[in-house]
């Protein structure tokens, strides 16, 4: 059984008297635990709202969303809420640090919102993990674009979550801060986390063993479709530990 | 997810954008403080505000000013001319009237006794003045109508300015100088207090009122003279004979203004109504106004604090947060804002009307309501401010706002 199944999902806006937009036409793919996926696609494909129907941000008009099984798209809004706290985890082309907050607090955000104890070795390790030890009291404002986001993903790996949806994450960094991103979640994709990252980058997209291209609301590309039951790990693989990666 | 960390987080954003907090803070507490000061004063001052027109103007008593002269501060240069003979006049014409007494006053007199140097407000009045404006003295003697006659030097003073002059001495008997005019003290004037300006009334010394005009001030006129009516009934009929007598003495031509000032029984009575409707309505009100405007201030920060950190909405609800966890922390936000304002504010008001009713000497400071409304309003105001960014706040869509 695949970890994330869509089937068939579709997603209109309409804003004011405007034309309706039809972002997803029938979007239907399954990615398996561990894999590291991308979803490349022109700007205006539909790839963000694929995003954000992934990372329960936005609800789809019609289709199944199954996350391990179990139907996610119709849950309530406080379901979904702590879904987005405990098993998935966000890295934004903007960082979305919060401003005057040290690396620390800003890595301790998630566990706010969760009932974990431990919040300051959590976020310790996090950072470990993304080798800025030595930065925990720094604010973004004294960070480089690079670290930012590499803060960015230790908060996004601090509640150990299943699955990490990334939106161009490259997409603020020069070239250098760029490769450096793409190391780290080479290397956490090792230590065996399914990443998802979203990007027009054909060369970032060239980097993830898995390529699905998505243009005009389908998919009308995936080099390495999965078939159900071809889970590359397997359904009961255990959920790697912080401890464990590097 | 639990309530103490919401509330830590709540105070992390108030540490992140300190100026807004401050401000908001702020503007709570002057309007709190303000509150607290009103209230805590408003039944003391009202009590004061009365004994004061009662002191000053009597139950029954016209004041007769000439134009120009403020019946509290003395002639100024252009006053019309008011005379002891035409308010004997009066007296002598108008049946109503029982009592009367002429006044002369040097608001900032120079006075000094051996070494010591002291200004005073200096009053000159007749013998009837102990009578017609209730104030005897308590020891010594008060000046008779011989010594009034005579324009002898003779002071009766008052406890602040005795305080001065001669501490801890008995002021009776001694000599002092006004203006270097030498004077013997033979009397203690009745203790008065401040009145409603803050003015110490006690800082005084009264003298025979033709002294004051010959040997000090070197004039031939009064500045003002309280009339006392038999029968506070008819005293608008009084104050009407008492206008056609000094139009008739002033010459003054049909159509021409009174060139003197009347202050009757009845203006006092809705002086003192007055008086009592600012402090009782709108003082409250205007206190009112202002932790309402203050609470809308508030608002508006927080609105357009919740604007500027839309991506910051966006991203909790991304980590977790529900609609409710966002509406929540902006309302604790505004919530510890505006409550520390508004207990800051408390407390200075309460000190500022424990000081004031010391310097006015108000007898009675009503910390309870004051506490209790202030607290109140700032719970109000904290509320109304904080719904509707909070409600903002919380209907914001994350994906909507971080893109």
């Amino acid at each position: 059984m695949a970890m994330i199944e869509l089937e068939d999902i579709t997603k209109r806006y309409q804003k004011g008297g405007a034309p309706v937009v039809h972002a997803l036409r029938g979007v239907s793919l399954a990615i398996g635990r561990g894999e590291l996926v991308a979803i490349a696609g022109a700007s205006g494909s539909g790839k963000s709202t694929l995003m954000n129907v992934l990372g329960l941000l936005d609800r789809p008009d019609g289709g199944r969303y199954r996350l391990d099984g179990r139907e996610v798209s119709t849950l309530s809004a406080r379901e979904q809420a702590g879904l987005r706290n405990t098993r998935i985890g966000f890295v934004f082309q903007a960082f979305h640090l919060l401003p005057r907050t040290s690396a620390l607090e800003n890595v301790e955000l998630p566990l706010v919102y969760s009932d974990r104890t431990d919040i300051r070795g959590l976020g310790q390790r996090a950072l470990e993990l993304v080798g800025l030890a030595d930065r925990v009291a720094h604010t973004p404002a004294e960070l480089s674009g690079g670290q930012q986001q590499r803060v960015a993903i230790a908060r996004a790996l601090v509640n150990e979550p299943d699955l990490m949806l990334a939106d161009e994450p490259t997409g603020n960094l020069d070239s250098e801060s760029a490769a450096d991103i793409l190391a780290t979640f080479e290397a956490l994709h090792a230590s065996g986390r399914t990443i998802v990252i979203v990007t027009h980058d054909a060369a970032v997209a060239a980097r993830c063993p898995r390529r699905i291209r998505i243009a005009d609301g389908r998919v009308v590309e995936d080099t390495r479709p999965l078939c159900a039951g071809a889970d590359p790990i397997g359904p009961g693989a255990a959920r790697p530990a912080l401890q464990e990666v590097r | 997810m639990t309530r103490q960390r919401l509330l830590i987080e709540s105070l992390r954003g108030l540490r992140r954008y300190q100026v807004r907090s401050t401000f908001v803070a702020l503007g709570t507490l002057v309007g709190i403080a303000l509150v607290t000061l009103v209230l805590s004063l408003n039944q003391g001052v009202q009590r004061k505000i009365g004994t004061t027109i009662r002191q000053i103007f009597g139950g029954d008593g016209i004041l007769v000013g000439a134009r120009g002269t403020s019946l509290l501060g003395g002639p100024r240069p252009d006053a019309a001319r008011l005379t002891i003979d035409d308010i004997a006049a009066v007296a002598g014409a108008v049946p109503g009237i029982v009592a009367w007494d002429p006044q002369q006053v040097r608001p900032a007199a120079a006075v000094k006794a051996g070494a010591r140097a002291a200004t005073v407000r200096v009053l000159g009045q007749s013998a009837r003045s102990p009578v017609v404006w209730d104030r005897p003295a308590i020891r010594g003697r008060f000046f008779d109508d011989d010594q009034v006659r005579t324009a002898a030097r003779v002071a009766v003073i008052g406890e602040s300015a005795s305080a001065r002059l001669f501490p801890g001495g008995d002021p009776v008997g001694q000599e002092l100088l006004i203006e270097s005019v030498p004077f013997t003290v033979i009397g203690v004037l009745q203790r008065f207090g401040t009145d409603i300006h803050g003015m110490d009334r006690d800082n005084e010394i009264v003298v025979p009122v033709t002294t004051l005009m010959r040997r000090v001030l070197n004039v031939d006129t009064i500045a003002l003279a309280k009339l006392v009516a038999a029968d506070a009934d008819h005293a608008d009929a009084v104050v009407e004979d008492v206008r056609r007598v000094l139009r008739e003495r002033h010459a003054l031509q049909p159509g021409q203004d009174d060139d003197f000032r009347l202050l009757t029984p009845r203006e006092v009575r809705e002086m003192s109504g007055m008086a009592r409707r600012i402090m009782s309505t709108y003082v409250p009100l205007g206190a009112t106004i202002v932790v309402a405007v203050s609470a809308a201030i508030t608002a508006l920060l927080m609105l357009s604090s919740v604007s500027r950190r839309r991506a910051e909405v966006g991203l909790r609800r991304a980590v977790g947060a529900t609609a409710g966890d966002v509406g929540a922390q902006f309302t604790l936000e505004t919530a510890c804002m505006v409550g520390a304002g508004g207990l800051g504010g408390v407390v200075l008001g309460l000190a500022a009307a424990g000081h004031l009713a010391r310097h006015l000497r108000v007898d009675s400071v009503d910390a309870g309501v004051a506490v209790l409304a202030g607290l109140a309003l700032s719970i109000a105001a904290g509320l109304l401010a904080g719904w509707l960014p909070a409600r903002r706040a919380a209907r914001i869509e994350p994906a909507v706002a971080l893109r």
